[in-house]
């Protein structure tokens, strides 16, 4: 079996299907389908986005002490990484434990693109590569055509084509992204860390933006709503809006 | 930052595999007239193949309109000079349809010697086909043909007649009903009624000479394939497994097949003989249904090199009493519809070209004239059981 065979079989025609089944069941809209799926991934994530929002509010709680391990070793830059690893470790956060919830989601934004295209059938070869991907379930049959119709976007178009909606759905991917991360992302003590950190926060959003406008607007539509429960579960599960408003001592510089 | 590229980066190379879209296309089929074989090439070309040398008697390559861009995702625009439509041939001319939203006729003297297009003087012309507010004008159905004129389905959701020996539209635009988001599958001519089937689900009938509607059939499930009557009733395919009849004028179904949902789609037209329906199914059966009935007689599952079984794409062809299926992996089955087939029919040949095809087929004298994925055009012998010859279209470098 090619690795293809094997994509398609476990990760690709699972998605694919629900998506599909969730339409029939949500009065045939794929763009309700799509927040439905979206809802589900971060439901089956929730464990590690869980443990990543609890570490994100430990290093928040942790700032005081880092900022004396700045004081204390500011000038000798190794030393500092040392004791903050060790202040890490024994308050049990992996640093890179952010990194998981993202990780897991790749696949699913690759498959998820892939099915957005399928289903809704750009191009006749799309139409029918669909029957041989879709299970033989009555709901499943029952949906196909797929109407690519959401709130007056084509979900099978990119938010280039789209025009006006289209740019401001970019706007909101990117902007979603900016608070999504500004609450996350913990200020480093190191000024070359924090120019770096400041620039990251920066250019990720304006990055899905332009992606936002070269993909389907079905895909923008899923980093959308991802980042909009990203942003209420980390609101209420560290209680509030974390880095958003917290300023680096090193900004000021 | 690094990890989002790597994401990224797959996902733009996933968005321009095969098997997410495409880089060329179009599954036009093969029609022989005279003994030239006509047929649309996947690298955009219409061409014609003497049966009789096996040369390529004249080939003409259809300009790509301009390109929409969209970005890192590879889109339709891509294809734009992809045949989905098989030619259609009417005294000098050859017609065709492109992805890029043309008609085109071609003259088969001022293409044999490679003049530019359009020869006026020769009859040539094109038609642009409008966008009209919907997202494309690309052309996919087969075009339909009467003797003055021709019927364009389009996938701005519109249906075009124009007129054969000028290209010019003979029905008002503003009369022309939008039928659905996108039509895909071909117009069917009767008497005087264009009969067009969507995907929405819907069946309709318009007037030939205005366009305007005369009759229309809504179902509960979309329509997969494109109509084929057969005396007072409407045959096609569905998105739900069954195969259709409608009664033309009726908006009661007439029967429904089969009972319980088949294996997958009905995705190729039937075709109606001696008052038996021959409809292949995307699950790798072909059935024989009794068309007042809807009973089935007999059905037969067509299988791969490997025993698996294959989907059948291409409608079935009729010739002299002979059924020919072929299936999406290039085996060839001849029933002899003047045998007693019983309820397990047992194909008189079974010819395996081992190549993909998706394109609809023709057949003429013993000869069946088959195209396949790779561009290749192959004359299969029914008689002898083999294949006479094959040519590769695939546009050699100069």
């Amino acid at each position: 079996m090619s690795f293809g065979e094997v994509w398609n079989l476990i990760i690709a025609n699972p998605i694919l299907n629900v998506l599909v089944a969730l339409t029939n069941l949500l009065g045939g809209s794929f763009g309700l389908a799509i927040i439905s799926l979206t809802i589900i991934v971060r439901l089956v994530s929730w464990p590690l986005t869980k443990r990543q929002l609890k570490s994100s509010k430990a290093m928040q709680d942790m700032q005081p002490k880092i900022q004396e391990l700045q004081k204390k070793y500011g000038k000798n830059k190794p030393k500092l990484q040392q004791e903050m690893m060790k202040l890490y470790k024994e308050a049990g956060i992996n640093p890179l434990g952010c990194l998981w919830p993202m990780l897991i989601q790749f696949p699913i934004w690759i498959a998820l693109y892939q099915s957005i295209m399928s289903a809704l059938a750009t191009t006749p070869e799309n139409l029918l590569n669909l029957a041989q991907r879709l299970y033989s379930w009555e709901i499943v049959s029952q949906a196909i055509p797929l109407s690519s119709q959401f709130l007056g976007l084509d979900l099978g178009q990119t938010a280039l084509e789209a025009g006006g909606l289209g740019l401001l759905l970019a706007i909101i991917v990117g902007g979603t992204m900016w608070i999504q991360q500004k609450m996350t992302a913990a200020p480093s003590v190191d000024p070359r860390q924090a120019s770096t950190q400041r620039m990251m926060t920066l250019m990720m959003p304006l990055m899905f933006g332009f992606f936002t406008l070269m993909f389907p607007i079905g895909l923008a539509l899923y980093w959308a709503v991802s980042n909009i429960i990203g942003i209420i579960t980390q609101y209420f599960v560290t209680g509030g809006w974390g880095y958003l408003k917290f300023r680096s001592p090193f900004s000021q510089r | 930052m690094f990890l989002i590229i790597i994401a990224l980066l797959p996902l733009t190379l996933v968005s321009c595999a095969p098997w997410g879209t495409q880089s060329a296309g179009g599954w036009s089929g093969t029609a022989v007239h005279d003994g030239i074989v006509y047929v649309g090439t996947r690298d955009g070309r219409v061409v014609a193949i003497n049966s009789s040398t096996e040369n390529l008697e004249w080939a003409y390559s259809i300009a790509p309109a301009t390109a929409l861009t969209s970005g890192l995702a590879c889109s339709p625009s891509a294809v734009s000079a992809a045949i989905y439509t098989t030619p259609i041939v009417s005294g000098d001319l050859v017609y065709v349809g492109t992805y890029s939203g043309q008609v085109l006729a071609l003259n088969m003297l001022a293409r044999r010697q490679n003049l530019t297009f359009p020869q006026r003087g020769n009859d040539e012309w094109e038609w642009d086909c409008p966008i009209d507010n919907a997202k494309s004008n690309a052309i996919v159905a087969d075009l339909a043909m009467s003797e003055d004129a021709l019927y364009v389905a389009s996938s701005n959701g519109r249906v075009y007649s124009l007129d054969k020996g000028s290209g010019d539209e003979n029905w008002r635009r503003e009369d022309i009903p939008v039928l659905a988001e996108k039509l895909w599958t071909s117009p069917v001519i009767q008497v005087n009624t264009l009969y067009v089937s969507t995907y929405d689900g819907h069946i309709y009938a318009l007037s030939v000479e205005t366009g305007e509607l005369d009759w229309s059939f809504e179902s509960d499930s979309g329509f997969a394939s494109s109509p084929t009557i057969y005396r007072d009733a409407i045959f096609l395919g569905s998105f739900n497994h069954h195969l259709y009849a409608i009664k033309i004028g009726s908006d009661v179904l007439e029967w429904r097949f089969p009972e319980k949902p088949a294996g997958n789609w009905f995705w190729a037209s039937p075709v109606v003989d001696e008052g038996i329906v021959y409809a292949g199914c995307l699950d790798g059966k072909l059935y024989a249904i009794e068309a007042d009935t809807g009973r089935e007689r007999w059905s037969y599952l067509t299988e791969d090199q490997n025993g698996k079984p294959s989907p059948i794409v291409s409608s079935p062809v009729l010739t002299d009493n002979l059924l020919i299926v072929v299936n999406e992996s290039g085996t060839v089955y001849v029933f002899d519809l003047g045998a007693e087939l019983g309820n397990d029919a047992v194909p008189l040949k079974i010819i395996s070209i081992g190549a993909a095809v998706r394109s609809s087929f023709c057949a003429q004298e013993g000869l069946v004239y088959i195209r396949d994925e790779d561009n290749w055009t192959y004359a299969v012998d029914i008689n002898e059981g083999e294949i006479s010859w094959k040519l590769d279209l695939t546009k050699k470098e100069e």
